[in-house]
């Protein structure tokens, strides 16, 4: 169990170093020239080259690169080309103001989802489940974008509830940015729920299919009983992935969501990044991005570890010889839905 | 998660879509706008709001860097002399200012009594400090360059100022004109970025780069205090977001916004909200580059102007909102501006590329999301060409590398300018041989030669002679067509009176709200 949760943080450390260097070459790959974009269409030649040098663009890329690294570990991201701040402060308190339409847009649409995912397949083929499915389907197939805008439209300008962009900027107050983050959650919330729905709907179908539900059933224990204490703690587990995946998409910044209302977030701030060429801002995101994903997939690891005992005791089977147990590899976690066999034969498996 | 329909395309179907459905019109009606913004009595002690797109988080205050928050700079500063409506140089801290006979000399007389926002007399020292701030290699103002005949200054009496030119310039107070000109105090450079002092009518409260502002009325302005009590501006840089900010009523000015004619359709046709013009503000040009293999020869450049009609480009790309350019740079509000005939002959061009052995010439045409209206003139343009046999492809391109990669590179692509550049600066900047803005890289000796002889010819008239002789150049042998001169729509809520603004210049002092929020 300790072996694995350390090989799992090694194989993090990893891919987060392998993202710094992709994200730092990549970067540099960008077309369009900083000192230009910095200076304007107005600048001279003469401030230009002046402007290059001042900020180490004339050196070596693997020197620039060698430094960058080595104060990314201690927590410096250098400084702005843009606005001359140290980078990490600028970052973080985007990243806060982020997790004030992130937090409570995962509490609520991950539990939401679970639970409607869970409804759809109990009814499964009834009116409750058709409607959740297609109202799923529809947040799908609808961009985030268009849901922002739809969403605008009618809370904020047709009926003035809430306001449609925030006007303060970055040093907008919590008290400010509380109410401009109701819409932008609500979009983020719409645009994630469906995977999770479906992901739920089916792990939950083939879980009501199962010998030992079918067994509860028959044994008297009330359907409510089989579907919320037998079958829902394991459905959830194949669902796990998707959620952090969800997860990790939200913190990282929903660049279209925060541009359409204006809102001071890490994907905001990535945007403008982009568009004023300020690199050390632009790969201090892409680091800590990777970090969000890395972490939210460790957590969705290691709950499954705890949920689901066959995944802890498959790692010392594996390296005595044994084949592997129909409870599936290690790799188990990371497929959409479960291997089940079907236990009743009018019920399909589905995928 | 990503979506093939692009975004803003997709908005302004969206939103273009729901204004239609209202008006229950099949097919979109012609794009009508008032033609003035409104005016009448404001209520006193208002306070506007004006989202703003930030140039950048390195933005200041300072007036002479290239990456000045320019909407304040109105607000808090003045300049020695500013532009009328027509192009003239008129007074704005200097009262009157002559030059010596052969204008190599320009003295400039200072309003008395006129203070700074701290309190301090505004004297000569601070014009002179202003001047070698803009001037100083460091602070990389663009205005450097066309002030580089400044020789020196005297501070001659607490209100007279003189500059001492290096080659004689009649033109020369036009070229105090331009927005990075705004006079600070005396050794202020080091925090006026921060600061803002100035003498204009509002005095600055807050600030912060690519953030939010403030500004408050300044009781001791020389010219009466102004209608509003304060000015609030707001950074938003998307410009679906500033719009439905607008829509939204959380702001009442978008200010450097040219709203596309399905925004302005929805902003125009919304309650409480509408559309003002700025008459010709936006200056769109083609430039072909001189340089180009495609492009060199004169006769090209004659045939693509002979194959394409000025006022359909208008109609169709900016639905008749503008005045169309017949190649003239000038806009036909200045005074300098002079009519030169040019003919639309599309079987005349034909008959021109097949004379240099070009019937099925062929390239592309680049454009780009920076402007609005960039690929409606170029679809509409090339449209027109097709006509006499020349075919180009419209390349879209991105618009955060468009002006780094493409402008000043490739033969063919869509730009503009903001009017509002004094005639003498216009067609030395962007028409000169080796001026940095020379966009089409044309040179001409002849015209270069007619810009000396008319700054050095101190007499009104024949010196006006000459500009429009060099328009006439232009027209005739130039590489930067200019098809149109559009109005710039912009998106102000019906509360707003009094919104006056042309070329650079912003009437600060008579905006007002009809009534207090």
């Amino acid at each position: 169990m300790t072996r694995l949760v350390l090989t799992r943080l090694a194989t993090g450390i990893i891919t987060l170093f392998l993202t710094a260097f992709f994200v730092f070459f990549a970067v540099q790959a960008l077309p369009g020239d900083v000192a230009a974009q910095l200076l304007g269409q107005d600048a001279t030649p003469e401030a230009l080259e002046a402007m290059r040098a001042r900020l180490g663009l004339d050196q070596g890329v693997w020197v620039r690169f060698a430094d960058w690294i080595a104060g990314a570990v201690r927590g410096d991201f250098g400084t702005s080309l843009v606005s001359g701040e140290p980078v990490a402060a600028g970052v973080w308190s985007a990243f806060a103001n982020t997790l004030i339409i992130a937090l409570p847009a995962i509490i609520v649409g991950v539990a939401g989802s679970i639970w409607l995912g869970i409804r759809a397949a109990a009814r499964r083929g009834r009116a409750t489940d058709s409607t959740i499915s297609v109202l799923a389907l529809l947040g799908m197939s609808i961009p985030e974008f268009v849901v922002a805008t739809v969403l605008v439209l009618l809370l904020a300008i047709l009926l003035p509830i809430f306001p449609a962009v925030v006007v303060q900027g970055p040093s907008a107050s919590f008290g400010e940015l509380a109410p401009a983050a109701i819409l932008p959650a609500v979009t983020l919330i719409i645009s994630m729920a469906a995977y999770i729905i479906r992901a739920m709907r089916s792990s939950a179908i083939d879980g009501l299919a199962t010998e030992y539900a079918t067994l509860s059933t028959l044994k008297g224990v009330p359907r409510r009983r089989v579907l919320w204490r037998h079958v829902a703690p394991t459905a959830v587990l194949p669902v796990l992935p998707i959620a952090s995946i969800n997860v990790a998409w939200l913190l990282g910044g929903v660049v279209v969501v925060e541009s359409v209302f204006n809102y001071p977030g890490l994907g905001k701030l990535m945007l403008d990044s982009v568009s004023t060429r300020d690199l050390p801002v632009l790969q201090a995101i892409a680091i800590l991005s990777a970090l969000v994903y890395v972490v939210a997939n460790l957590i969705a690891d290691l709950t499954a570890l705890t949920v689901d005992p066959r995944l802890r005791t498959y790692g010392r089977r594996a390296r005595g010889g044994d084949t592997p147990t129909p409870g599936g590899p290690p790799g188990h976690v990371d497929a959409p839905t479960p291997h089940a066999p079907s236990g009743r034969p009018d019920q399909e498996v589905t995928a | 998660m990503t979506h093939p329909i692009d975004r803003r395309i997709f908005l302004a179907g969206l939103v273009g879509g729901a204004a239609t459905v209202g008006l229950a019109a099949c097919g979109a009606p012609p794009l009508t706008v008032p033609e003035r913004a409104a005016t009448g009595a404001a209520v006193p002690g208002a306070t506007m709001r004006i989202a703003r797109p930030a140039a950048s988080a390195a933005e200041t205050l300072d007036p002479a860097s290239a990456l000045s928050a320019y909407e304040y700079l109105g607000a808090i500063y003045n300049r020695v002399v500013r532009l009328d409506r027509n192009g003239e140089t008129v007074p704005d801290l200097a009262t009157e200012w002559s030059s010596n006979a052969d204008a190599t000399t320009w003295t400039f007389q200072l309003r008395p009594g006129v203070r700074f926002h701290d309190g301090r007399p505004l004297t000569a020292r601070d014009v002179r400090y202003t001047f070698g701030h803009i001037l100083d290699p460091d602070t990389g103002s663009p205005q450097a360059g066309p002030l580089a005949l400044v020789d020196s200054m005297d501070a001659v009496d607490a209100t007279t100022i003189r500059f001492n030119l290096s080659t004689p310039n009649a033109e020369f107070p036009s070229l105090l004109t331009a927005y990075q000109c705004y006079v600070i105090p005396e050794d202020s450079a080091g925090e006026i970025g921060r600061t803002g002092i100035g003498t204009g009518p509002f005095v600055l409260e807050s600030y912060e780069p690519a953030g939010a502002g403030k500004v408050r009325a300044n009781e001791d302005y020389f010219d009466g205090r102004p209608v509003l009590d304060a000015i609030e501006f707001f950074s938003i840089q998307d410009t679906s977001a500033r719009v439905n900010a607008l829509l939204a009523r959380q702001v009442d000015l978008l200010s450097q916004t040219n709203l596309d004619n399905a925004t302005a359709r929805v902003v125009a046709g919304s309650p409480g909200t509408t559309v003002a013009r700025v008459e010709n503000a936006q200056w769109y040009t083609i430039p072909m580059l001189a340089t180009s293999e495609e492009f060199s020869d004169p006769k090209m450049r004659e045939a693509m102007k002979l194959a394409y009609d000025p006022r359909r480009v208008l109609a169709t790309a900016l639905q008749g909102t503008g005045t169309p350019g017949w190649d003239n740079p000038v806009p036909p509000q200045m005074a300098a501006f002079t009519e030169v005939e040019r003919e639309y002959d599309p079987d005349k061009a034909r008959a021109l590329l097949k004379e240099i052995g070009r019937e099925d010439f062929r390239t592309k045409i680049y454009t780009s999301a920076y402007e609005p209206n960039f690929t409606a003139i170029a679809t509409s343009f090339a449209h027109q060409v097709r006509e006499a046999g020349i075919r180009l492809d419209i390349t879209n391109v991105s618009a955060d590398s468009y002006y780094t990669q493409i402008w000043m590179a490739q033969p063919l692509m869509v730009s503009y300018w903001f009017t509002g550049r004094p005639i003498d600066q216009l067609l030395n900047q962007v028409f000169r041989t080796g001026s940095s803005y020379n966009e089409s890289a044309w040179s001409n000796p002849q015209f270069d030669d007619l810009l000396d002889a008319a700054r050095a010819d101190t007499n009104d008239a024949t010196r006006l002679a000459k500009y429009q002789d060099a328009q006439r150049l232009i027209v005739a042998d130039g590489a930067d067509l200019t098809p149109v001169f559009g109005d710039r729509l912009v998106g102000l809520s019906t509360n707003v009176v009094n919104y006056d603004e042309y070329g650079f210049e912003f009437d600060y002092l008579t905006i007002g709200l009809r009534e207090e929020r």
